[in-house]
């Protein structure tokens, strides 16, 4: 067959050669192109699967120690003293007051949970509270430790007056789930 | 081409375009030659043989030999070229060899004292070898168009007693055509029960036509070549190409099979990663409190009284940014001294430091020892 096409291309003119040559050259150019592009994509995809799955069987691996942890972490709560979002809200607020605080703004709890644990998480912004004051909110929420305590905390010098301050808080709480 | 491409592949290869030309045509004389000679020695003895016996000068003949490696002898012949119309030397570019129609049968495996009689509508060729694989005498013998079979026969003997005595005569009815081959080193012709196997570098010495057109003409086969054995390297790289896309669709399959293994992983593997969060920033609630209050009564407990501390900023557990001016720069570093000197901090970085107009801003990372702050006392009820 191989003959037959030697002899086919042979007996054509030059042009006919050349032409034949180029589009034969020109495919073959355009499907390498075509072929390394695709194999270069898989092989990065293949090479992300890779570590996603090693990286996912590493934390199947470690689900037993991972679920202890977290048993553990859970059993040195008393389910009754855990807060809910609900509860949260109303407990800083609560709290705020009674230290004395006036002009705080409390966002909306957001959640995150395992069906099991939730721990819900507030922003508490206080603006030209008294030193005292603040010292009154933070000793009363550190009492409330480990169920509600205070994740982040910055301080600014008010403008108006120096001798106060304004403060944002994130305070979280954790809840066992009752089902 | 066939119409089918199938049946133009099935068909197999043409066979090679040898234009053989009338014996007629051509005188040839057996040149006795060293038996060690190189082929271009014998090129140019039998150049100096055809000038000698021919009456013309060499540049106006048609002319080619034949000679094996290690024969004492080769085979010349020559015609002049005013003997070929521009009709007939029309169809030569084209071809692959033009060669005497006697030459097909230069290639037989012959005994010593073999005859072949080649027949032809214009007359009778003998060709005898004495010995060895080139022949002593071709001769030929014109026959009149209108001649019977009786005088054939008659020229025949008359050719057999002329070349000499035979132990053996091979009658050809025509000369034999040059077959399809499976090789680009030799080319064969068959008539009849007879064949002959010719090697294409002896093919090329037979050749008649002028050494320049030759030589040029084989160039450009030399390019076609070129150009074809690209041509069929770009289609066996399309063909590997082929194989590659199989390789491609195969792998493909197979990520998609991971990819569907990690996706019904994922849910699970993400309830972990939350389990194992969760975990953390319970522990962390429950034993790892954050002190701010703490961390900036040892920050004002330092501070100098002209320096002003505009924000407090807690990164984690254990740093403090502070971001502070003043008006007397040369109390930034009695700052820092004083933290460093601190039993609760472990380290104090500066990492912006600037002043305008007499005012100098500056923001302190203050790193403390980790359960080195005490928590503060409620305070006093009145």
């Amino acid at each position: 067959m191989i003959r037959t096409l030697r002899a086919f291309f042979l007996s054509r003119l030059l042009r006919e050669k050349l032409l034949l040559g180029t589009f034969v050259l020109i495919a073959a150019l355009i499907w390498a192109s075509s072929l390394f592009g695709r194999v270069g994509r898989l092989t990065r995809e293949a090479r992300s699967t890779t570590l996603a799955l090693k990286d996912q069987s590493m934390w199947l691996t470690n689900r037993t120690t991972i679920e202890e942890a977290a048993r553990k972490a859970t059993s040195k709560l008393t389910p009754d003293q855990t807060v809910d979002d609900t509860r949260l809200l109303s407990e800083v607020n609560a709290m705020a007051s009674e230290a004395g605080l006036r002009k705080t703004n409390i966002s909306e709890p957001q959640d995150v949970s395992n069906g099991q644990i939730a721990i819900h998480t507030l922003q508490l912004g206080i603006t030209q509270a008294d030193w005292s004051s603040v010292v009154a909110f933070y000793v009363a929420v550190r009492a409330r430790a480990p169920y509600i305590g205070i994740e982040k905390f910055a301080a600014n010098g008010n403008r108006t007056n120096p001798l106060l301050l304004d403060i944002n808080m994130s305070i979280s709480s954790v809840e066992i789930v009752r089902n | 081409m066939c119409a089918s491409p199938f049946k133009f592949l099935s068909a197999g290869p043409p066979p090679p375009r040898v234009v053989l030309l009338r014996d007629a045509l051509f005188f040839s004389r057996a040149v006795p030659v060293l038996a060690t000679a190189t082929a271009a020695e014998v090129s140019a003895q039998a150049g100096l043989a055809l000038e000698a016996i021919s009456p013309f000068p060499l540049a106006q003949l048609y002319y080619g030999l034949f000679w094996v490696p290690g024969s004492e002898r080769a085979l010349v012949f020559a015609s002049y070229r005013r003997r070929f119309t521009v009709e007939q030397t029309e169809a030569w570019p084209a071809a692959e060899w033009v060669v005497p129609a006697f030459a097909s049968v230069l290639g037989s495996a012959v005994a010593p004292a073999t005859t072949i009689v080649l027949s032809s509508p214009d007359g009778l060729t003998a060709v005898h070898w004495e010995q060895g694989p080139v022949p002593s005498l071709v001769l030929h013998r014109p026959l009149a168009p209108e001649a019977t079979d009786e005088d054939r026969l008659h020229l025949r003997a008359e050719l057999l007693r002329a070349v000499g005595e035979s132990r053996a005569i091979v009658d050809l009815a025509e000369p034999p055509a040059a077959l399809p081959s499976h090789s680009d080193k030799e080319v064969v012709f068959k008539s009849g029960g007879f064949e002959a196997t010719l090697p294409t570098s002896l093919m090329d010495g037979l050749d008649v036509r002028d050494r320049d057109e030759l030589a040029m003409l084989r160039r450009a086969r030399k390019r076609d070549l070129v150009l074809w054995r690209a041509a069929i390297g770009c289609v066996a790289a399309c063909g590997v190409f082929a194989l590659g896309e199989l390789a491609l669709m195969g792998a493909g399959l197979w990520q998609k099979a991971r990819v569907l293994n990690m996706t019904a992983q994922s849910p699970l593997v993400g309830r972990i990663m939350e389990d194992q969060r969760l975990a953390g920033r319970i522990d962390d609630l429950a034993t790892k409190r954050l002190y701010p209050l703490e961390m900036l009564t040892v920050v004002l407990s330092k501070k100098p009284a002209e320096v002003q501390l505009l924000r407090a900023t807690t990164t984690d557990l254990d740093h403090l940014k502070v971001d502070a001016q003043t008006t007397n720069s040369g109390q930034i570093s009695g700052f820092i001294s004083a933290l460093q000197a601190a039993p609760e901090c472990a380290k104090v970085d500066i990492p912006d430091q600037r002043a305008h107009d007499n005012l100098a801003t500056f923001t302190l990372i203050i790193t403390f020892k980790p359960g080195a702050l005490k928590p503060m006392p409620p305070p006093a009820t009145s």
